[in-house]
């Protein structure tokens, strides 16, 4: 599914956090976007997801203006921060009510289940915990996982390395390139981490200010050396 | 920084706390509104104080009013007591923020205590008392009398805050703890008013009176009773304050409901699922839900067992309250606790419409509630089963659809599963509630009016089934609204988590 970005602005007050003219993301491409803190990374995430409302401009997905019709989200995965996650349920139940809403069998749940046996390293399912009482890590875990719970083939996720432990670090890159692979979608993801953003992104936009002020090819990794010259690192 | 400056700096945060509160912040009205609350009460209760002393005059022969009102501080006192639910906080809510900063935790503690136990909402009551002790008390005893007197009243609801305080901790602890202070009002109130005399009348007399002379005894006896109140809250806020900083909630769960039986509804069975899993595993709803049933089936047993609410418009109230109740607390609230996850909602298809759906499904399904508990009524004649089947009609068909236009514009969130102090609503929320209650008793009164008995409320119950039978439509309109107004609630929602 292509990603078009048209003449998109938003501001909050005086300070102006997404302004982008025009930016594409080929379907089945992996898009890393980077930036310091502020430079309006969730808040084009968030646009994206019709979250919140641009001042001018369109984001489409296919041939579809996510803010006038819902029909994208039944191809779109995403997961930004807790406020996607309802903590009075248990993670069993919450992956359970989204795969039953999306007209998924528990039979299909449990498949799609096995493939994460290893990244949710048996602390998020089958645990007698509601997610409020789970830890960060596995809030994150568990958000991801619900994310792609619905093969989307639109993956947005923000900071999805954030809480996590290496080995489940290092698990998710794996699993996010394989699904990549696997499934031909189109996956975005943005981070902190210049490494595994690296790692598992051919394509790395760079943030500022709300600006995309810089589109890095990185087919075998050389991107590194220009993020962290810009980044001072 | 001296222990002076921190204890500013502390009060300082706390009176931040409260005017930036998000509800209030952005909400200009409410500012008024709380304003013009204070004033109305405090108005009422002077107007009290002033008309009081003339009808405690002639009361008993040769009682001065001043005594009348001093065997009544029973009854203030637990009307106080109850009040404090709505309004303040305990110490181990407010020290959190700072429990991993370099201040001592029992320092922290005794600023707080000293702070809610002493704070100048104990001097509400003085709008009653003030205007009561110049009129009696003053002219029969002089100044220093009354000066003394007012001191008495005030020590005593600072004991109360005290009393409250120690309650409300234990009941954060646990909701059945709420029995304890329950129980011993009721047994109070059971002395007080069951024999032919009230046996603790003339000792409280005077105890007052006592206080009022100056008698040093007595205040020594205030004196030590605070002292003890004050050290047993000390005592136990510092053990709370770890918990609340552990939030040591029960992690593990001891049983999860399937409810397998709404499995053959579909994608609406898992929101019915959802909105009965958010009533019984959030504190702050739960306790809604349960203060709800208890006030249905309190008034219902009045009504049952006593004669008090035998006119006809408390009878209307009551059976109208009992539908009324239990929907209106979350309904006219709605989407406001969705708040928390709307993120997660709205980047699914038309979940808020299965949503919309699954809420007005399961709370026409609740009205079953009040329809059996008000059987017994019907059965003694009490109330007709007419006006029975009226308001349960009518609430689900036309008081629902209205509370649930509010999803199109409610768009602050509100905490699952915390307990929240000073909830008013805005004023939509409020002018829905009034309407809600009085609407109802309106209608029908015209149709009766116009076409005679039982036709008022056969009207309410057509009127009703009308609306029920135009769901679908008027959900669907709802829904539609709230879609063109999604990122503006998304936003408020946001903000106020």
């Amino acid at each position: 599914m292509d990603i078009t970005i048209e003449n998109l602005k938003k501001s909050f007050g005086e300070k102006v956090a997404v302004n982008i003219d025009g930016f594409q993301i080929k379907s089945g491409e992996m898009l890393g976007l980077v930036g310091n803190n502020g430079a309006g990374k969730s808040t084009l995430f968030r646009l994206m997801l019709d979250l919140i409302k641009a001042d001018t401009g369109r984001v489409l997905m296919g041939d579809t203006d996510v803010s006038t019709t819902e029909d994208w989200k039944d191809w779109t995965g995403a997961y930004i921060d807790e406020s996607f996650l309802i903590d009075y349920l248990t993670p069993d139940e919450y992956l359970q009510f989204i795969a039953r809403i999306s007209g998924r069998s528990d039979e299909e749940l449990q498949s799609f289940l096995a493939d994460f046996e290893h990244f949710m390293a048996g602390e998020v399912v089958g645990q007698k915990k509601l997610i409020r009482n789970l830890s960060a890590g596995n809030k994150q875990k568990l958000g991801i996982v619900a994310a792609m719970l619905l093969h989307p083939q639109v993956l947005i996720l923000d900071e999805p390395f954030n809480f996590l432990d290496p080995s489940s670090q290092n698990a998710i890159k794996h699993l996010l390139t394989q699904y990549n692979q696997t499934a031909g979608a189109t996956i975005l993801v943005s981070s902190h981490n210049l490494q595994h953003t690296v790692d598992i992104c051919p394509r790395i936009a760079l943030l500022e200010h709300g600006v995309i002020i810089r589109d890095i090819a990185n087919q075998n990794g050389e991107a590194i050396a220009e993020l962290e010259n810009y980044f001072e690192v | 920084m001296t222990r002076y400056q921190l204890y500013k700096l502390i009060r300082r945060n706390d009176s931040l706390k409260d005017e930036r509160h998000p509800m209030l912040e952005k909400n200009r009205f409410m500012k008024m509104l709380a304003i013009f609350m204070f004033l109305y009460y405090a108005a009422i209760l002077v107007l009290m104080g002033v008309m009081l002393p003339m009808g405690f005059r002639g009361m008993y022969n040769g009682v001065s009013a001043f005594h009348v009102m001093d065997g009544l501080v029973l009854y203030l006192l637990m009307t106080d007591f109850w009040m404090r639910f709505m309004l303040q906080e305990t110490p181990a809510q407010r020290g959190r923020p700072y429990a991993l900063l370099p201040i001592r935790r029992s320092f922290l503690m005794h600023v707080y205590l000293f702070s809610s136990g002493f704070s100048l909402g104990n001097l509400f009551w003085g709008f009653l008392l003030v205007p009561f002790g110049l009129l009696a008390v003053m002219p029969l005893l002089g100044w220093c009398a009354l000066l003394r007197w007012l001191l008495a009243w005030w020590l005593l609801f600072i004991i109360n805050g005290f009393c409250y305080l120690y309650v409300r901790t234990l009941i954060s602890r646990h909701i059945l703890w709420v029995l304890l202070p329950a129980a011993i009002h009721a047994a109070l109130l059971f002395i007080m008013l069951w024999p032919e005399e009230n046996i603790l009348d003339i000792p409280l007399t005077e105890m007052m009176y006592q206080l009022t002379l100056g008698n040093v005894l007595y205040y020594l006896a205030i004196a030590a009773l605070l002292a003890i109140l004050y050290w047993a809250n000390y005592r136990l806020q510092m053990t709370m304050v770890y918990n609340e900083v552990a939030q040591k909630e029960e992690v593990e769960m001891k049983h999860t409901t399937e409810m397998s039986y709404l499995n053959r509804y579909g994608a609406l069975g898992e929101y019915l699922k959802l909105e009965m899993k958010m009533r019984m595993r959030n504190k702050t709803i739960r306790l809604q839900f349960l203060t709800l049933l208890g006030m249905m089936i309190l008034l219902s047993g009045l009504l049952y067992f006593t004669d008090i609410y035998d006119n006809g418009f408390m009878k209307s109230f009551i059976c109208l309250y009992d539908y009324v109740g239990l929907g209106m607390t979350m309904l006219i609230s709605i989407m406001c606790h969705e708040g928390n996850y709307i993120d997660g909602l709205m980047s699914r298809r038309e979940s808020i419409l299965q949503l919309l759906y699954a809420k007005f499904y399961f709370n026409s399904v609740v009205l079953l509630l009040p329809f059996c508990l008000l059987i017994p009524l019907m059965i003694i004649g009490k109330i007709s089963v007419w006006m029975n089947l009226g308001y349960l009609f009518f609430t689900a068909g036309v008081l629902y659809p209205i509370c649930f236009q509010m999803a199109v514009y409610n768009k602050e969130t509100l905490p699952l599963n915390q307990k929240l102090t000073s909830k008013q609503g805005n004023w939509v929320q409020q002018l829905v509630s009034i309407m809600m209650l009085f609407l109802p008793i309106g209608v029908e009164k015209v149709f009766t009016l116009l076409l005679g008995n039982p036709w008022g409320f056969v009207m309410l119950a057509v009127l009703g089934i009308v609306g029920l039978s135009l769901h679908q439509w008027w959900l669907r309109n709802i829904y539609d609204r709230f879609m063109l107004r999604r990122h503006v609630n998304m936003e408020g929602f946001r903000a106020s988590r």
